[in-house]
């Protein structure tokens, strides 16, 4: 039997996150994301080449489930489409806060490309809602047994509310998939944390395969100071982020830091998805850090005091204020406008988050302080400071080594990540930890091999006698320490027991003792003898031969 | 486990050999162990070890050879319970042992093997024992050094390891353990705040070369646990992680600078319990003098002293009184901080202590600063520099502490213009100096520095003028200077001699002074002293500690006598009831009843000095009824013939106060001359105070009621008895002692014995805890009952019988403070 991993997407690329994964003649997809940096047939994984390959008539019959770890687009996103387009009508499963926010980000991420890039509509409204609908929750920890064989299991991952990694087994074997996960807690997620697990395989993302993060609260104290000398200084604070996670924890971060320094300056949320999204949060505090589940009873740290409302044309204000817009990397949406906006002015502040797909124009201020961006015949100057934010809601290399080792699985399988990143990564995993360890690319599959128990039965004497033998042999070793004190003998209980294993057609394997045999068969002693053939033995025989013969000679001669 | 010279040390001849010797060393007891012979004459010296190690070593090797094999079962609880055996056992087996070292071993291989268990709770248990077999194996360090140290560094990685496990409790418990690893390498500590990988040749042959290390072990496994541990989401997991940050820092230099930013890092974290934790780790680390505060950290600890919470501002303070700062901008900027925090905050006052001490600490800097604090005031004109605003306040705190610091060497110019202008702080400056020095030392010694003319104002007597007062009082202060300069809890016992010689010269001075002149001022030099002794006394402990107390009782009595004597002289002794007299003498029996007996072991010269001041104390009482009464006549000459007896070979001399009694006695046995010529004796009596107090031992006691203050009183019914229960411990009490328990309310008063046969402990401490009853409650609604314990004091043949209530047939010293029991009636209407 063998695990095959064929990845759909993020492979040697972030993006379109997408791995099916054939587990004892199981199929099942983790996660159906979509690539923001593409607007081409690149924009969602090969669904349909895969169902080739498969030769199977439909995706309902070729897969058995699907598995959402959260609700980031570029793990989520290509799930409308699949299910409403491609026409996969079989369980779909993801978390709680998941199941409650992905519409949020689909449809923010529809209008938004709608809006914005007049790209064609791949899925509707309507489709986002149908395809929710057919999502099954589930919660942490909790076994589901998807059918007979199947079973799923999701742990705690960080990274934002409501990611989860997966364990999947089929009879033996078992594999973990890791989604996005975070080994340290931020403000308002704990890290991910996982049982020590059997493992065939692990996936896992590996974003920063070889980047070491500092100390996170040298990040924080970098990013307060930067927010608090631009505002200071009458400047704009401008933060990019996804809707919901990094926005929350830098609001928390930055309500903590207005409330210490008893600052006036206004925050605000470009969205009335973030505002959604803080409602949802303060439902979900079963999923956040231990701190803020031992302390919303007194304060729910959601509600941020002093968070103001924003309306759209607060863009053209004069004086110092901090906006979240959406959507992270300035590759549309109000974070582009606001950038037009405020990109020429040296004393405002843009800050990016820690990784942006190339493409968009977070990358390209990224890579390099350019003076003017070119983006779809508009130009803008850029003046304006620019602060990288540090924050991840990914592990470092450090945390995936870390969870690799824990749970020290038989192979190890990067997704979601740079190729020569991961490279590196794959060596020290192979060097440090010694599992083989691979990194397909796009539309590339990896077979592994899984080991099989057995399950055998032994007879009743052959166990009776293992203990027998057990029972002497510490006798013996209690003769031992009374003579000489304790020293070898401790510790080294474990010796062979010696039995036959019998397998027979039909029936299950059994260890025995050597003289059941016999019985068991049913048949008779054979005993074969061997004489030992010392040479002047030999030799006698040799010579009684030759008189023999002569003998015959003579007979014959007469 | 394979330590071959162990194995091949087992000969007999050796054996033989080691058990000839008479104080076998650890080698010796190595090979004693490992002795083969069983009947051999080391048997009842090997069982004879500590019984917690459950008994003879064959025992523990079959526990521990039954909980290994148990730990290999497949059963986790069960498991996890036979690793917490192998811990409890390790726990008790005694590290010097031979067969310690095999015990450790194989738990250690045990708790390796398990290191990767599935579960929690088994990997918990993991960790516990790996943590005591690195107690043991550093112990085991302390006897023979060979090839530990790769081992301890071994066993850090491993915990370090366990450090990053997914169950809390694991981490908790691999960050404890890590705390209190010993003796590991440099290398691997620093590694273990940097989450890069450090390469360092040196460090990757010594460790992956000299241990078998498994694959999965190498230095990697240690990189940045701290940093992680500091992250954690658990605040109990960084609470942790802090402390042993802080508490391995005393190993290394360079690893304490590392780990100081980290902990400064740590400042800026939600939970308040965190925040204090690290102010306790900065606090250790400075007290291990390992914490150098560079400039990056100092807006921190500056933001930490205007903290809104006052618990955190108090422990940055105390931090920060005690921290080296390499910088004259950095000590300023500290003193700044202070201020800012002072003016923030001017309720606290401790504010000045801690400026004083980093003044004391940074002898030069506040030099400096005290030349510039001096320009200014000598610059400001009248009424500009207002002394009451806390920066100059500060300032002059910071300047004054210049001379107290400890680098002597450098001649520190403080100017005058600074002692003068100190002298309205100067509360706060003794405050500062930690109480111990009382004002008006400090005053002289100001003003002296400042150059005024105070001493000429206030001394009376010409032969005992400024000068050799002003000398006195340098020498104390000097004394307490250095003491202060330890500012440690435990007072080093030659300081302390020090300071006790200087303090009864003082006494002996203020003694002669007493004719002469003025009697308050004799009685203020004494209080002063008796209040320095007690305070030694609190410090110390043991038979110094009882000597301190023996001496503050005997200066007491001192004063007592003074006061008595001043009284004696003024007032109309024929005076009726109840006088200042009277209370003052049987003050003074007390104190001298209880030198005399509340101390075992007195010495020949202290009992002598306690004799005579017993005689005093008759004396005055003879003087005060002027008759000579003949109990008071029977007390004296049976001191004088104890006096007699104890100079009687010679060892010491009666002294001339005593001889003149004496005299006086054998010529008139009635005493008539004695009361007439009572002027002259007094005149007789000096002083000669003693240092040499041998194994001087105090007897004393503490009594505690169970659950009982007035808010939360005890229920009684009126009238009927009522039981209380008493936990009482007794220090240096033996069975010969008669103790009673003395239960006073208003009036009337109750005795009941203690019998030591329910008292357990040794003949230092005794322990109990008792129920007495009180048998006659009063006929109120509430009440409070006043217990103390008492003892007798046995009085040669002289009874002074107290009345037939049951009670000590002799006078009683009290042992014990007085308690107040609260009692509330049970019906309340």
């Amino acid at each position: 039997m063998a695990i095959e991993c064929l990845v759909l997407g993020a492979g040697q690329e972030v993006g379109k996150s997408c791995v099916v994964v054939t587990i004892g003649g199981k199929r099942v997809m983790f996660d159906c994301g979509m690539h923001m940096g593409y607007h081409d047939h690149r924009h969602y994984p090969d669904f349909a080449r895969a169902l080739a390959a498969w030769g199977a008539p439909d995706f309902t019959t070729a897969i058995s489930c699907v598995v959402i770890t959260h609700f980031h687009l570029d793990h989520i996103g290509a799930l409308p489409y699949f299910t409403e387009i491609c026409g996969y009508h079989g369980p779909i499963y993801m978390t709680y806060p998941t199941k409650a926010l992905a519409p949020f980000m689909l449809e923010d991420y529809r209008k938004v490309t709608m809006d914005q890039r007049g790209e064609e509509e791949q899925y509707s409204y309507e489709d986002i809602l149908r395809c929710m609908k057919k999502v099954i929750p589930m919660d942490l920890k909790q076994t589901i047994q998807v059918d007979k064989d199947l079973v799923i299991r999701a742990y705690y991952a960080g990274h934002v509310i409501g990611a989860a990694m997966i364990y999947a087994k089929v009879g033996d074997a078992a594999m973990v998939y890791t989604g996005d996960y975070n080994m340290t807690p931020d403000r308002h997620l704990g890290a991910a944390q996982i049982d020590h697990l059997k493992l065939d395989l692990l996936i896992t993302e590996s974003t920063y395969a070889k980047t070491i993060r500092d100390s996170k609260h040298a990040r924080e104290r970098e990013f307060l100071k930067a927010v608090h000398k631009c505002v200071s200084g009458g400047g704009k604070v401008l933060i990019p982020t996804f809707a919901l996670g990094r926005a929350q924890e830098l609001c928390m971060l930055l309500d903590d830091y207005w409330e210490r320094m008893d600052l006036k300056v206004p925050i605000y949320f470009s969205a009335g998805l973030t505002i959604q999204a803080n409602v949802y949060y303060k439902m979900l505090i079963g999923w956040t850090s231990q701190k803020i589940k031992d302390s919303h009873a007194v304060h729910n740290p959601f509600d941020f005091k002093h968070v103001c409302h924003f309306e759209r044309s607060f863009i053209n204000n004069p004086g110092p204020c901090v906006l979240f817009a959406t959507p992270g990397m300035i590759s549309g949406g109000f974070s582009l406008e606001a950038f037009k906006k405020w990109a020429p002015s040296e004393k405002n502040l843009i800050t990016l988050p820690g990784y942006c797909v190339s493409g968009t124009i977070g990358h390209k201020l990224m890579c390099g302080k350019p003076t003017r961006i070119d983006y779809k015949d508009i130009h803008i100057d850029v003046r304006c400071q620019i602060h990288q934010l540090a924050f991840s809601p990914h592990t470092d290399s450090k945390g995936i080594m870390d969870l690799t080792e824990f749970l020290s699985p038989k192979h190890v399988i990067l997704v979601h990540g740079e190729k020569p990143q991961m490279a590196f990564l794959k060596e020290r995993i192979e060097s440090e930890l010694g599992m083989p360890c691979y990194y397909p690319g796009n539309n590339e599959s990896v077979s592994i091999p899984t080991t099989q128990n057995l399950k055998m039965s032994a007879t009743e004497r052959f166990i009776t006698s293992c203990a027998v033998e057990q029972g002497k042999r510490s006798l013996h070793k209690r003769n031992l320490i009374c003579g000489t004190g304790l020293s070898e003998v401790i510790g080294s209980d474990e010796e062979a027991a010696e039995g036959i294993l019998l397998m027979e057609k039909h029936k299950s394997p059994k260890i025995l003792c050597e003289d059941e045999l016999l019985e068991v068969l049913g048949m008779e002693q054979h005993l074969v003898q061997f004489e030992p053939m010392v040479s002047r033995i030999v030799a006698d025989v040799e010579s009684e031969l030759q008189r023999a013969k002569a003998a015959d000679l003579d007979s014959d001669g007469k | 486990m394979g330590d071959p010279h162990l194995l091949s040390s087992a000969h007999p001849n050796a054996a033989a050999s080691a058990s000839a010797r008479k104080h076998p060393g650890p080698i010796d007891e190595r090979l004693a162990a490992s002795d083969p012979s069983p009947s051999s004459a080391k048997r009842p010296r090997v069982a004879a070890e500590p019984p917690a190690s459950g008994g003879c070593v064959p025992n523990v090797e079959a526990d521990v050879r039954a909980l290994v094999s148990m730990a290999g079962g497949i059963y986790p609880l069960a498991r996890a319970e036979a690793l917490r055996g192998l811990t409890a056992v390790l726990e008790n087996v005694d590290p010097s042992s031979r067969a310690s070292v095999g015990i450790t071993e194989c738990c250690y291989k045990c708790a390796v093997e398990l290191m990767r268990d599935d579960d929690n709770g088994v990997r918990l248990a993991v960790v516990r024992l790996v943590g005591a077999c690195a107690r043991n194996f550093s112990a085991r360090l302390n006897f023979d050094a060979n090839g530990y140290g790769d081992l301890m560094d071994m066993i850090f990685l491993q915990l370090s390891s366990m450090a990053r496990d997914m169950c809390t409790q694991v981490r908790m418990e691999a960050f404890t353990a890590l705390g209190k690893m010993q003796r590991v390498s440099e290398g691997v500590l620093l590694q273990s705040l940097s989450k890069k990988v450090i390469k360092t040749d040196s460090m990757n042959v010594s460790i992956i070369n000299g241990q078998k290390l498994p694959p999965k072990l190498k230095i990697p496994c240690a990189a940045g646990i701290f940093s992680h541990g500091i992250e954690d989401e658990f605040y109990q997991v960084r609470t942790t992680a802090c402390k042993s940050l802080g508490a391995l820092a005393k190993f290394s230099n360079q690893y304490a600078e590392k780990a100081l930013d980290l902990l400064m890092d740590m400042m800026n974290d939600d939970t308040e319990a965190v925040r204090l934790q690290t102010l306790e780790a900065l606090f250790h680390m400075a007290t291990y003098g390992c914490l150098t505060v560079q400039e990056k950290h100092m807006h921190m600890f500056l933001g930490l002293l205007v903290d809104a919470t006052a618990v955190i501002r108090d422990a940055a303070r105390k931090i920060l009184g005690l921290v080296n700062m390499p910088k004259l901008q950095i000590f300023k900027s500290a003193v700044d901080g202070l201020i800012t925090s002072l003016e923030k905050y001017p309720e606290e006052q401790d504010i000045y202590g801690i400026l004083f001490s980093i003044g004391k600490n940074h002898g030069s800097f506040s030099a400096n600063i005290a030349k510039y604090l001096a320009k200014e005031i000598a610059m400001a004109s009248d009424g500009e520099l207002i002394l009451d605003k806390p920066r100059v306040k500060a300032l002059l705190i910071v300047s004054i502490s210049a001379p107290f610091s400890d680098d002597k060497h450098k001649k520190l110019n403080i100017p005058s213009i600074i002692f003068s202008h100190a002298i309205p702080l100067l509360e706060k400056f003794s405050c500062a100096l930690g109480g111990e020095i009382n004002q008006d030392s400090l005053l002289s010694y100001l003003c002296q520095k400042g150059g005024m003319p105070f001493w000429e104002n206030r001394s009376i007597s010409a032969e005992f003028g400024e000068s050799e007062s002003c000398n006195v009082e340098t020498v104390e202060i000097g004394a307490h200077i250095e003491n202060t300069a330890k500012a440690t809890k435990c007072l080093d016992e030659v300081l302390v001699m020090q300071s006790v010689k200087s303090i009864l010269e003082i006494v002996e001075g203020a003694w002669t002074m007493r004719m002469t002149c003025n009697v308050c001022e004799v009685r203020t030099i004494l209080r002063t002293c008796k209040e320095e002794l007690r305070l030694l006394a609190e410090n110390s402990s043991g038979s110094i500690g009882a000597f301190l107390s023996f001496l503050s009782e005997y200066v007491d009595a001192m004063l007592f006598i003074v006061e008595i004597w001043q009284l004696i002289q003024l007032d109309n002794p024929y005076t009726f009831g109840l006088t200042s007299l009277d209370i003052l003498l049987e003050k003074l029996d007390m104190s001298v009843r209880r030198m005399e007996y509340c101390y075992v072991r007195l010495n020949r010269v202290l009992e002598v000095q306690v004799l005579e001041l017993s005689l005093i104390a008759h004396l005055f009482r003879l003087s005060k009824i002027a008759v000579c009464s003949k109990v008071v006549l029977g007390k004296l000459l049976s001191v004088i013939n104890r006096l007699e007896d104890l100079c009687a070979d010679g060892s010491c001399e009666l002294s001339d106060f005593s001889r003149e009694i004496k005299k006086a006695f054998d010529t008139n046995p009635t005493g008539d001359n004695l009361i007439g010529s009572i002027n002259n004796l007094f005149q007789l009596f000096r002083l000669k105070p003693t240092t040499d107090f041998g194994m001087l031992k105090v007897i004393s006691a503490v009594l505690r009621v169970c659950d009982n203050d007035s808010e939360n009183p005890l229920q009684y019914i009126c009238g009927l008895p009522v039981g209380i229960s008493f936990k009482i411990s007794l220090w240096n009490v033996s069975s010969h002692h008669r103790l009673w328990l003395r239960m006073t309310i208003g009036e009337s008063m109750q005795h009941t014995f203690l019998d030591f046969s329910c008292f357990g402990g040794n003949d230092e401490v005794k322990s109990s805890s008792m129920v007495v009853p009180l048998y006659a409650t009063p006929k109120a609604c509430s009440f409070v009952l006043r217990v103390c314990l008492v003892m007798e004091c046995p009085s040669a043949g002289i009874s002074t019988h107290q009345g037939g209530d049951g009670g000590p047939s002799d006078s009683v010293v009290q042992l014990s403070d007085e308690l107040d029991v609260y009692f509330v009636s049970a019906v309340q209407r």
